[in-house]
């Protein structure tokens, strides 16, 4: 079914009103040497009743957090979020709305961002959030972008400890537009603050620093940050897990100036990997830069509050090459789930949640830690996630959990992690969605596969 | 004050303004519950232990209420028509939320091996595979997230084959006057400059493209970026000649897909010279705008391209199995995380298989019929420059009035788009791509009664405008708020409560 509604009679009536007498006539301004007359050369259409069962066969070829244990991370979590976002977010005035453009249609959607740039923003500790970006990745490449706009120097530094692949896309972004990319590198799996006093310099736009870090180790971002600032306007991002923020140190109170971050944890489904949220938080001095959509409070004619887009000269649709990005489509409906999470937890909901991520997190480290052969890479904090090495390959150790459903982690030598490691290093995230059941089956694997 | 009285005062019409959830915030309750922890606890050192954020949180029920009650004060395509220019705001199947929503598709984590996610990995190849056929072109990467990420990963694929080939000079790019703002604003995040081609009646001065491209010197043009049909809603007529001057100039063709929605099963981009271009799925293949986003951008490119797209790819093994491909030794790298918009490609998918090679064409011939409808229904009251039917000049999916008879009784353009509200009508784009102008894309999804019940609601505004102008001038009146202040929000802006 292709979803049009009209009959015969009616396209014969509408041929009559627009003067034509058969529909090729409105294409006549296309050459005929290039039309398409053949047809394309596709699967005929299904019916619904066969999209159903095309989906479901295809999707039960699928295996993964619904049917086996996951303790992968990375960047992307398995936490619990609560059924009643799935049933408000289905709600059509939602889900087929368009970009808020037009206030006085559009206060629902506007009201929902504005309170989640509010959220995101006493979640990071900072002043103001925007309404979203793609996702985790790319909001740490518009932060990067913020930075150098901002102070118009050419040189970021960049923690060798960040996600391999905010690293990559961060180095794509930045490719073309001549600015370099310094690494910092890590000592004991993380980026210590004298690394950075190296680095610094009067060039340098920001400092870029993630914490938890793709080993799962907490950062130091007091101090990396504290030397970011000994040069006057050089920017300290904060790359931040938001349940994190639920229980540790905030960006903001680690003197971070720019935050960001992936969403997908809030109330997010793994959905392999996309659609995500991208989150992005300042201090009130980047406003004017900031990239993407800014909802803002203001009153209507009669003096009621009342909530628009605002500061859309930065915007694309109106600054042409001069936009602080290309951004127009973010990720509305992400971040409404987001809200909405936030809305039901409530601080208290993620602090339990961090809490129990936590201490899960630290129950099974201690669990392999006391199997022969299996030692933590590192030594530092970690909340959620820890690495270890195994005292086997870890390519064997995956595909034996995988083959008793289980999900044991991330293997850092993985050819998507863009090489990361070549070592046997495993990276195991807990959240509070695993059980001590699960926990406990999973030192048991580790045991025999490496017995 | 009661609070009864409250809410009169807030509240225009039977929908009450909807407090703030910072302030609905009770302490100590929460929507939702957890279960107990089963393991042993666990210290958090002093150094990383955080104070509390301030959050707000209420009861579960009126959670629910609160979303409810922002949800009745949005228009949406579910609820209204939404005839958007260049937005393409079709109705969106459930059938592709549902298949979205399964466990088997929902629940895959990005960095899971190749052999557990053999069903996404196939509508992935299958998607990518439909949308090169409906393309005409070599190869798609079903990476970037919406349409603007896929003009930037489009753009540096383009600038990494030329760096390649010996010619890292070609750093210009030409869009035309009309193009959409993402154009300009995705070759600066490429570092290409952009020089502006004029458009003359909706349609590409050939005469003016021949030029700048002499002035800017052929070997330093990257590409040119074309919307076609064009932001005025026309055919280009003359794109193969366009191609053809591009080409010349060793330069790329690059086309913004936004109007897709016109070409489907009718012409394919590569067919008529196009190099590169990217889909917006959230117009053409009716995945939800939802209020903004998710998008995805799909891009397809010719074979010379193909070696430069992001990785990983999704490949089709000899035995018939998919994998991750990310052996790519000239890829621009990677522009966003793990692989693409999965989920809002299940929806695509889904849409592209419901319609099938026939449906397409008739959701391309049915867009561009309901549009030359109302243009031609509208046209003596809303002047249209480009609709003539008479002399064989129609619209293609979408059209643009300058209603400049009823501006010039005095009232401006944002006011008949208000009023439309009132009749709960989504105004079209305003402003845009001319002054003073309104762009129709009524999309092929909707009824003749709903398109013959725009046309009243249009000409109704026409008569207040003549009999009872202040009506239109004042509007909305019906709508939940009045216009809100737009300048006073942007010189002082309130981002968050406080």
């Amino acid at each position: 079914m292709d979803y049009t509604q009209l009959n015969i009679t009616q396209r014969q009536e509408m041929y009559d009103t627009v003067g034509i007498r058969s529909i090729d006539e409105l294409f006549d301004a296309i050459p005929s040497e290039i039309r398409c007359d053949d047809g394309l050369d596709l699967m005929p259409a299904l019916s619904e009743l066969e999209l159903q069962r095309s989906m479901a066969e295809m999707a039960s070829h699928n295996h993964g957090a619904h049917d086996m244990s996951c303790f992968m991370g990375c960047g992307a979590y398995d936490h619990f979020y609560p059924a009643l976002i799935d049933q408000l977010i289905s709600r059509g005035e939602f889900l087929t709305s368009y970009t808020p453009y037009q206030a006085e249609a559009s206060q629902g959607s506007l009201q929902a961002f504005f309170e989640f740039q509010t959220q995101i923003a006493r979640l990071t500790g900072l002043d103001i959030a925007n309404a979203s970006l793609y996702d985790g990745a790319t909001a740490v490449a518009e932060a990067a972008l913020l930075a150098i706009n901002t102070t118009r120097r050419k040189e970021v530094l960049v923690a060798s400890t960040m996600h391999p692949e905010y690293i990559a896309v961060l180095r794509t972004v930045l490719s073309d537009l001549d600015i370099k990319i310094t690494m910092l590198d890590a000592t004991d799996g993380v980026i210590s603050r004298a690394t950075v006093e190296a680095k610094m310099s009067d060039a340098v736009a920001g400092v870029i620093v993630q914490s938890p870090n793709i080993w799962g180790q907490i950062e130091d971002w007091d101090g990396c940050f504290e030397e970011a600032h000994s040069v006057p306007k050089t920017a300290g991002i904060a790359v931040f897990n938001p349940i994190a923020c639920g229980m540790l140190k905030t960006p903001g109170a680690c003197g971070a100036d720019i935050a960001a971050g992936e969403g997908q944890p809030l109330g997010n489904a793994l959905n392999l990997g996309g659609p995500y949220l991208g989150l992005l938080s300042a201090k009130e001095a980047y406003t004017r830069k900031m990239p993407g959509r800014l909802v803002g409070m203001t009153n209507d004619e009669e003096g009621r509050r009342v909530f628009c887009l605002t500061l859309q000269t930065r915007e694309q649709h109106i600054r042409g090459a001069k936009a602080t990005s290309n951004v127009c489509t973010n990720q509305g409906l992400m971040a409404l789930r987001a809200t909405m999470f936030m809305t039901t937890l409530g601080s208290d909901g993620i602090k339990e949640m961090a809490t129990q991520s936590w201490h899960k997190a630290h129950y099974l480290a201690k669990e392999i830690a006391k199997l022969e052969g299996w030692e933590m890479k590192y030594n530092g904090d970690f909340f959620n996630e820890c690495t270890f090495t195994c005292p086997c390959d870890v390519t064997k150790v995956v595909e034996f959990c995988k083959s008793r459903g289980v999900l044991p982690g991330v293997a850092a030598a993985g050819r998507r992690m863009q090489g990361l490691s070549t070592g046997d290093e495993l990276i195991i995230a807990v959240t509070e969605k695993r059980t001590k059941y699960e926990m406990d089956a999973l030192v048991a694997l580790l045991s025999e596969v490496s017995a | 004050m009661t609070t009864i009285e409250a809410i009169k005062k807030q509240s225009r019409g039977d929908k009450p303004i909807e407090p703030l959830i910072f302030e609905k915030h009770v302490a100590g309750v929460i929507g939702v519950d957890f279960p107990p922890l089963d393991v042993s606890e666990t210290e958090v050192p002093e150094g990383v232990a955080g104070g509390s954020t301030t959050l707000p949180s209420f009861g579960q029920h009126d959670v629910m209420a609160h979303y409810t009650h922002l949800s009745d004060r949005n228009f949406s395509v579910d609820g209204n028509f939404y005839p958007l220019g260049s937005c393409t705001m079709k109705h969106n199947p459930r059938i592709n939320e549902w298949g979205a929503a399964l466990p088997g598709f929902a629940c895959l984590h990005p960095l899971q091996d190749d052999d557990t996610i053999q069903g996404a990995l196939r509508l992935l190849y299958e998607t990518r595979t439909m949308l090169e056929e409906i393309a005409g072109l070599h190869e798609v990467s079903l990476q970037p997230a919406a349409g603007a990420h896929g003009e930037f990963t489009a753009l540096k694929v383009i600038r990494a084959y030329f760096a390649d080939h010996g010619q890292p000079n070609r750093t210009v790019v030409l869009a035309a006057d009309t193009a959409h703002g993402t154009n300009p604003a995705s070759c600066t995040m490429c570092g290409a400059s952009v020089e502006t081609v004029r458009t003359v009646n909706g349609q590409t001065d050939l005469e003016h493209l021949k030029e700048v491209i002499a002035i800017i010197g052929a070997e330093n043009i990257a590409a040119f970026m074309i919307t076609n049909p064009s932001t005025a809603g026309l055919f280009d007529a003359n794109i193969k000649e366009i191609a053809d001057i591009v080409h010349e100039a060793g330069a790329k063709l690059y086309l913004d897909g936004a109007n897709m929605n016109a070409l489907l099963g009718r012409v394919r981009p590569g067919d008529f010279g196009a190099d590169a271009m990217h889909y917006n799925t959230h117009k053409t293949f009716s995945t939800p705008h939802g209020g903004g986003g998710p998008g995805s951008g799909p891009i397809a490119v010719t074979e010379e391209l193909a070696p430069y797209l992001p990785i990983p790819q999704v490949m089709m093994a000899d035995d018939g199995s998919f994998y991750l491909d990310r052996s790519r030794d000239k890829t621009i790298g990677k522009v966003r995380s793990f692989i693409c918009q999965f989920g809002v490609l299940v929806r695509c998918w889904s849409y592209i298989s419901a319609c099938g090679p026939k449906g397409l064409r008739n959701v391309s011939e049915t867009a561009v019929l309901n549009a030359n409808y109302l243009a031609a229904k509208l046209c003596t009251t809303y002047s249209m420059p480009f609709f003539d039917p008479k002399n064989g000049k129609f619209c293609a999916h979408e059209f643009v009035t300058v209603p400049q008879t009823l501006l010039d009784k005095g009232v401006t353009l944002i006011d008949i788009a208000k009023r439309m509200i009132d009749y709960g009508v989504h105004p079209p784009t305003m402003h845009w791509p001319m002054h003073d102008c309104l762009m129709v894309e009524p999309t092929e999804t909707e009824s003749k009664q709903a398109l013959d019940s725009f046309v009243d609601v249009m000409l109704q505004i026409a008569e207040e405008i003549s009999s009872e102008i202040e009506l239109v001038q004042q509007s909305p009146l019906e709508s939940d708020i009045a216009r809100a202040d737009e300048v006073a929000a942007a010189r002082k802006p309130i981002l968050t409560f406080k």
